[in-house]
């Protein structure tokens, strides 16, 4: 088995952050904000998130705040749900939610519940269970769940539960480990996980693994990818059922998709690496508590310590 | 890309706005642009050295600081556009973008501005009419500088964005066909675009009651989804796009739907999203059934909604047989066997002139003998040395389990008895030993 090479990653991704007027980087930029968790979570995992300008961080974070009070990908950009819980994490991350008005932000969120308890991403109204899935988690983090109907909320994440024990994006849609992901964290988050079938869906889950190269896949005859180290496993973590898959060879699988020269994790083995899935692969390593990378929150997708921090040793955020 | 990035920098950027407006030229000329690719500079010089293709090619002066350090000028071809399709040169795309993203946000500030000073006026007098034209010019050059950002990044969400707002207040029926126009362009080369696929959802949404040709719409966005999966395979968001439509179709579309796909999905039998699209289509319609309050209506139409299932269980096994070792074709019929076995086995029988609807564990019995047979021919690793065997044998006996595990659940009875089940252990461990957890937790309850 080989080794996690941590120092060539954390040096890969402080490397992509001092490039972002490259091309690459400028295509990716309106969703800089979901990068800046995926890059700052990834470091704070291999206990480097001191070596990051936290002030500049943060400055940045809430220029990319809209009067709305949802925040966009990076600064000009409209808000969206998927930057505004990225934005939360982030400032958890460097214990700084306290700088938000934190019921500005939880109206916002609250604003996108629709009536049948779906949430859209933003005021254009697409629905999808991520975003059911955002609203739980960043209301959660930030004490304030109560601003939205949580019965609602789940029994619309529960109308997509399929027959194959999965969940889609919307009611009947194909199940997907990372749909199913949003909907079994939003469920646990919401202490509603009575209503995953948990056999049927660990099932489904554990035929993600692909017995030769122990990788995961995200659905039925597709190639294994590292990003569902994280989805899969966590999914059967929170379901009590990852006793189903062989750890040793995901572990291996993470392991082979690391460019060991420049750091960096990749899909699938040497494959082109980028900071997605370099998060997504240390992610599932501390999942499976690798040595060396601090446990991460299978449901918050935070680090343990931080979760804890939020939540058993301070009740209400700083004022 | 790395090299087109050191090469383009030596542009001006009064050059680059200048190619920008080339491309915004170009489109504006040629709406019925259908397809656009991104080539390498020799290949767009191939393509214009080419005299058949009746083609016009954009030429860009630029000075080329690699090749030479005195200011000699060399062309470079930055487009290519003939029969409908658009070629941008690799090289220009770095330029382009920044000016793309500089003249949009730009605009769309602008844009912004004009709306909250209209807003105040508003308020009691008439729209001034410096400001009505003012807004027309501004929206135009959103409309425009959106179009070409939104070719070189699909995902900016913001230019999407404003041309919806532009849309909101206008509601014209032809600025929504450009929408969808627009869409199904970027949707041509890169076609897992997220946000390409959300806004034809909203321009729908905005058509629905507005328009009587809302079927004709879904029959275009089915037959566009089937063109772009034809490339890329098991497209999450176009097959996904596809079944949120589902709930605006009648039964009898949905019926054409089942019909039209399924030569599709025979010739593609490792697209498990297609055969996901199938369910879809067929549990709406029973659940549309036996939510009928009817009950000689709802019985009539479980009736003929189990002749179709039957069809499909018969074509299913056809096709496992055809093609060995595909998860696709399984896990598609333990969503029909379950379906069959739960809801509809005594209203076929009854379809078929066989009154016996007390008689369903008769109906049961057989057709789980005829399942443990196909399991059993299935099961046959006639080489071990072709993978595929394997896998038709570990995904037959998976789908036995599977059966075994919901029907004594759901229905009380023993798919398997002791001896199969033994059978079935001892099989699974020898095909599949790296699962055994998962195995031995289902065959022990």
């Amino acid at each position: 088995m080989g080794e996690l090479a941590a120092e060539k990653h954390v040096r890969y991704i402080l490397a992509v952050e001092k490039k972002k007027d490259s091309y690459e980087a400028q295509l990716m930029e309106h969703l800089r904000m979901n990068g800046a968790y995926w890059g700052l979570t990834t470091l704070d995992l291999l206990g480097k998130l001191g070596v990051v300008d936290e002030a500049e961080v943060v400055s940045w974070i809430m220029e990319c705040q809209h009067e709305s009070g949802g925040f966009g990908g990076n600064v000009g950009h409209d808000p969206h749900i998927l930057y505004t819980l990225s934005a939360v994490q982030v400032l958890a991350l460097f214990d700084k939610i306290y700088v938000l008005d934190v019921d500005k932000v939880a109206s916002y969120i609250a604003s996108l519940q629709n009536e049948d308890g779906s949430f859209s991403g933003d005021i254009w109204g697409e629905v999808d269970t991520r975003f059911s899935y955002i609203a739980i988690c960043a209301l959660s983090l930030l004490h304030q769940l109560d601003r939205i109907n949580v019965e609602k909320a789940v029994n619309y994440i529960v109308s997509c539960k399929n027959m194959d024990g999965g969940f889609g994006c919307t009611p009947g849609a194909e199940s997907h480990a990372g749909q199913i992901f949003c909907c079994v964290a939003a469920l646990a988050i919401t202490g509603s996980l009575h209503h995953v079938d948990r056999d049927r869906l660990g099932w489904w889950l554990c035929e993600r693994q692909d017995n030769k190269s122990g990788g995961l896949n995200g659905r039925p005859e597709k190639l294994p990818d590292v990003c569902y180290s994280w989805w899969v496993l966590s999914s059967l973590i929170i379901i009590d059922r990852v006793h189903w898959i062989d750890k040793n060879k995901l572990i291996k699988f993470i392991l082979d998709c690391q460019d060991l020269e420049k750091g960096g994790i990749s899909d699938r083995p040497d494959d082109a690496v980028d900071v997605f899935h370099t998060y997504f692969g240390i992610a599932g390593l501390s999942l499976l508590e690798y040595p060396g990378v601090k446990p991460i929150d299978p449901a918050y997708a935070l680090p343990v310590d931080l979760v804890d921090r939020i939540f058993v040793l301070r009740r209400q955020p700083k004022a | 890309m790395a090299t087109a990035t050191t090469k383009a920098a030596a542009c001006s950027e009064e050059e680059a706005f200048d190619i920008l407006d080339q491309l915004i030229d170009i489109l504006e000329r040629h709406p019925l642009i259908d397809e656009v690719g991104f080539v390498h500079p020799s290949q767009i010089q191939a393509l214009s050295e080419d005299v058949n293709t009746g083609s016009l090619s954009t030429e860009v002066f630029q000075k080329d600081e690699v090749l030479d350090n005195n200011d000699v000028q060399k062309k470079r071809l930055a487009f290519w556009h003939g029969d409908d399709k658009l070629g941008i040169s690799t090289h220009f795309l770095p330029l382009l973008y920044i000016a793309a993203k500089h003249k949009f946000m730009a605009a769309l500030m602008n844009y912004r501005i004009l709306t909250e000073a209209s807003k105040k006026q508003m308020d009691g007098d008439d729209q001034d009419i410096g400001i009505s034209h003012a807004f027309s010019k501004i929206e135009m050059e959103v409309i425009r500088h959106s179009k070409a950002l939104l070719l070189l990044c699909g995902d900016f969400g913001t230019a999407w964005n404003a041309r919806k707002y532009i849309g909101t207040s206008k509601q014209n029926l032809l600025l929504f066909m450009d929408e969808l126009q627009l869409s199904t362009l970027i949707l041509s080369f890169a076609p897992k675009t997220e946000c390409a696929w959300s806004h034809r959802r909203w321009v729908i949404k905005m058509l629905a009651g507005k328009c009587a040709n809302l079927e004709e719409i879904l029959e275009q966005e089915s037959l566009l989804v089937e063109k772009l999966a034809e490339k890329s395979k098991m497209n999450y968001r176009a097959w996904n796009h596809r079944s949120r439509l589902v709930a605006y179709m009648s039964k009898q579309q949905m019926l054409h739907e089942l019909a039209k796909s399924r030569n599709w999905a025979g010739l593609h039998v490792a697209d498990s999203s297609c055969f996901h699209y199938r369910r879809r289509l067929m549990l709406r319609m029973l659940d549309d059934a036996m939510k009928e309050q009817d009950l000689i209506v709802c019985n009539a139409e479980v009736e003929s909604l189990s002749v179709v299932w039957k069809e499909e269980l018969d074509w299913n096994e056809v096709l496992i047989r055809r093609y060995i070792g595909h998860e696709a074709l399984w896990f598609h019929r333990r969503f029909l066997s379950i379906c069959w076995a739960e809801k509809l086995i005594g209203h076929f029988s009854i379809s078929n002139g066989d009154e016996t609807l007390g008689h369903n564990e008769n109906h049961l019995s057989v057709f789980m003998e005829h399942e443990l047979q196909l399991h059993r021919q299935c099961s046959i690793v006639q080489d071990s040395e072709f993978d595929d065997y394997t896998k038709q044998a570990v995904l037959s006996a998976a789908y036995i389990l599977y059966l075994h595990t919901q029907f004594s659940e759901r229905l009380r009875i023993q798919v398997v008895d002791k001896r199969q089940a033994d059978d079935l252990r001892t099989l699974l461990h020898n095909v599949c030993p790296e699962k055994n957890s998962l195995w031995d937790y289902f065959l022990q309850t």
